[in-house]
Parts: structure tokens; C-alpha cells; sequence
């Protein structure tokens, strides 16, 4: 990243080949269509490119810091979007799956390591599950979730305190610990 | 309901932790809970445990491919794009998906009407421009000619399989799509089944399919959704291969 910094491109261009279908992939989950997936992505990558300074190698991955990023840039496009359109991915097959071929050991266990995140989300109770991904995946303030689910606010919170809280147990406790 | 369920209540002033890891708090609460975290080192904690999961959250996604017109466009805008490092020739043909859709019984059934002989006196050649200098693979890149709008647009053939990339091109007119036509010598414009829109920034790419063998121009037409099997509208992108 350092290199990066320095506006070294070639640097840039590994970074993006690391981790751009990564970015590309929660965009378009969190996005829903392809075309503003492809926005968020740019836009995330052109803001680290131009910010390669602001990496904190103590805080997290590379791959944490690009993710999260794109994430936050996906979140100021729905503030963007005054139409609030599903954003329930239906791929109808306009996106390339990644193919299940592993290449490399350290995409075995990248593989591993997201299959035992699905699990550990999966396993969660569904309003547990339905919290987060609403807040995460779908970028709405906990208030919205209330309003939508017809909770109370607090019983919201509740249930993603529960639902991470356990989601780090099972992620702690499994084979090859992810965290 | 667990015992994780019984016992963890949320009276605490942890009750805002994972709302805030997971980006849910309202603005002003958020900025509340910031500077109760400079104060609270249990929250801190528990904030650094949840932060770990809310980190990996976007590992549960289903995977796909960036675009490979996406990487151009975002190494092209950091001012190192492919080409600079000569790597536009090693773009997997099999890796190339994009804005297209399939109507193959639509494509297999029309048969090709003229697009105009004034399509014809638009076209003017460009030379292509290999692209790659160490690998087998050669790019070779033809300039197109937009006609009637903003943006700029080239064709990309590598080993025989052509991609058609534009820059900054309007969105088709409400309810139509453009619709990509392969141009031989003396022949009417073959219809394809490649139909594309662009990104709010104007960018799009779509592999133009079929056998490129005496191909000499590549047109785009904007035909209404769902494309047509005879070109309602004149040309607005044209490339000479030639």
C-alpha cells in the first residue's frame, strides 16, 4: 500500500486484481444491479488510489480496508438514490459466478474462510440474521429496520448485539478460526 | 431461545455497539457513541470483537468476476491503466462478461435489412492498434466513430473474439437499448443478439458474438427494448475493422 501511496499504478493494479472481485461482489450484492456496482467499485478504488495514505496496516487487511470502503461507498450511493428499488439481488445470469476452481492455496482458504462465515450467518435465528443483513448488506439505520419490521428500535439493536455476538463465537470456535 | 439469548440484555450502554459496528445508528447517535467510546473501554472492546465478524461479512457473499471493462476504466482513470502496462493483451476471453443479454431464438429467426447507404458514408477507417507487446495474445483496437452523441467508443479484437467499449455514451431513449450489427462487404448488416445499456458514467462494454470471418464494420443502433430484427434508427456507433 505503500506503494501505492506513492503512486506507484502497477501497485495499484495488484491491488485491484487481489481484491476487485471481492469489491465487486459485496457492491453487487448490496447493490443489486450490475451498473451501480460497477459505480460503487470505481468510485471505492479511485478514493483509495487517491487516499492510499489512510491504510492503518494495525487495523485490519488490505482486503478488510478495500471491502470496507467499497461498503461505505455503496451506502453513500442508496442516500444517493432517492428511489429506494430492491436491492435483492436476482442475478439473472448478468454477472459471471466466479468458478469453484481453486487456484491457489490462499484461495482454498479464502474459500474455507467464507464458507464457514455463510455458516456461522446461516446458523444465526432469522430475525437475528435478517437484522444484519438489512443493516449491512442493505445500508438502513436501525430505526428503519424497526419501522420496517415493526419492532421497537431497541429490540433491533438487541438482536444484532445477539446475532454478532454469536456469529463471533462460532467464527472464533471454528477449524482454522476465522477470527 | 439460548441462554446467549436470555442472558444478554440490552440495558447496558453496550446496547449501541453492534448497531454502530454494523454502521445502523443515526448520525447524531453515532457521533454520541464515538465519544462515549473514548470513555468506555468496555465498549471498545467489545466494538474490536464485532468489528472482527462485521469485517468478514463480506466473505458470506456469493462471488463474481469484476468486469474486465471495470478494471480498464478504474486503472485507466488512476493514470495507469492496462495498456500503459501492457496488459491488456492477457484479458481471458472466457473472463469477458458484460451488459449483454441472450435472445438467441430473437437472433436466430430475423434476417438482416440494410442500416442505409448513409451509415456507409459515416464510416471512416481507422487503423487498429495492437495492444500487448510480451504476450501470444495481441488486442487489436479500432476507434469508432460516434455519431449524434457525446462519448467516444472502440472495438477490441483478441484472438478473434471482438468487445465493443464505450466511454461517457448516453443511456438509450427511455425503453430502447442499443443493439450491436455486424457489417460485411456488399451485404446487408447482420443483426447480433448483443444488446447493452451503459453506467450512470457512461460506461459499457459488450462482446460482440458471432464469426468475425469478412466482418468489416461494427454499428450499434438504438432499437427499442429488447432489440429488433431490422434497424429502426440510424447508426450512432460505427467502427471500420478494416
Amino acid at each position: 500500500m505503500s506503494l501505492v501511496h506513492d503512486g506507484d499504478a502497477s501497485a495499484f493494479e495488484v491491488i485491484f486484481d487481489r481484491h476487485g472481485d471481492a469489491a465487486f461482489s459485496l457492491a453487487y450484492r448490496m447493490c443489486g444491479r450490475r451498473a451501480m456496482a460497477e459505480d460503487v467499485v470505481q468510485e471505492a478504488f479511485l478514493s483509495l488510489w487517491r487516499s492510499g495514505a489512510r491504510y492503518n496496516q494495525s487495523r485490519g487487511s488490505v482486503r478488510s480496508w478495500v471491502l470496507s470502503v467499497v461498503h461505505h461507498r455503496a451506502i453513500d450511493a442508496f442516500r444517493r438514490d432517492s428511489i429506494r428499488t430492491s436491492r435483492d439481488v436476482s442475478d439473472e445470469g448478468i454477472a459471471e459466478q466466479l468458478p469453484a476452481t481453486e487456484r491457489t492455496e490462499a484461495e482454498v482458504e479464502r474459500r474455507d474462510e467464507a464458507q464457514q462465515v455463510r455458516t456461522a450467518l446461516g446458523e444465526l435465528p432469522a430475525d437475528q440474521r435478517q437484522v444484519i443483513e438489512l443493516a449491512y448488506f442493505g445500508g438502513f439505520s436501525h430505526s428503519q429496520i424497526a419501522e420496517m419490521l415493526k419492532l421497537p428500535a431497541g429490540t433491533v439493536k438487541g438482536r444484532m448485539r445477539l446475532g454478532l455476538t454469536k456469529m463471533r463465537i462460532a467464527l472464533g470456535n471454528s477449524a482454522g478460526a476465522v477470527l | 431461545m439460548t441462554e446467549l439469548d436470555r442472558t444478554a440484555e440490552p440495558r447496558d450502554c453496550g446496547a449501541d455497539v453492534a448497531a454502530y459496528a454494523l454502521g445502523a445508528l443515526e448520525a447524531d447517535e453515532s457521533d454520541a457513541f464515538a465519544r462515549h467510546l473514548e470513555t468506555c473501554s468496555i465498549c471498545r472492546d467489545e466494538l474490536a470483537s464485532f468489528q472482527q465478524v462485521v469485517d468478514a461479512l463480506p466473505m458470506s457473499v456469493p462471488q463474481h468476476r469484476a468486469p474486465p471493462a471495470l478494471r480498464r476504466r478504474v486503472l485507466a482513470q488512476a493514470g495507469g491503466g492496462a495498456e500503459r502496462h501492457g496488459t491488456a493483451g492477457r484479458h481471458d476471453p472466457a473472463s469477458r462478461r458484460s451488459l449483454r443479454r441472450w435472445l438467441p431464438s430473437f437472433a436466430a429467426s430475423r434476417t438482416g435489412l440494410a442500416l442505409g447507404a448513409g451509415l456507409a458514408a459515416i464510416a471512416i477507417a481507422f487503423g487498429g492498434v495492437e495492444l500487448g507487446s510480451s504476450g501470444a495474445i495481441r488486442t487489436k483496437v479500432f476507434s469508432a466513430q460516434v455519431v449524434g452523441a457525446a462519448g467516444s467508443a472502440e472495438v477490441r479484437v483478441t484472438a478473434g473474439h471482438a468487445e465493443l467499449v464505450v466511454h461517457h455514451f448516453a443511456a438509450p431513449p427511455a425503453g430502447e437499448i442499443y443493439e450491436v450489427w455486424l457489417g460485411r462487404p456488399d451485404q446487408k448488416p447482420q443483426p447480433t443478439n448483443a444488446l447493452f445499456s451503459v453506467t450512470a458514467s457512461g460506461d459499457g462494454d459488450v462482446d460482440v458474438p458471432g464469426n468475425l470471418h469478412g466482418v468489416n464494420q461494427v454499428m450499434v443502433t438504438p432499437e427499442p427494448a429488447g432489440g429488433s430484427p431490422v434497424p429502426t434508427h440510424p447508426a450512432v456507433i460505427t467502427a471500420d475493422l478494416t
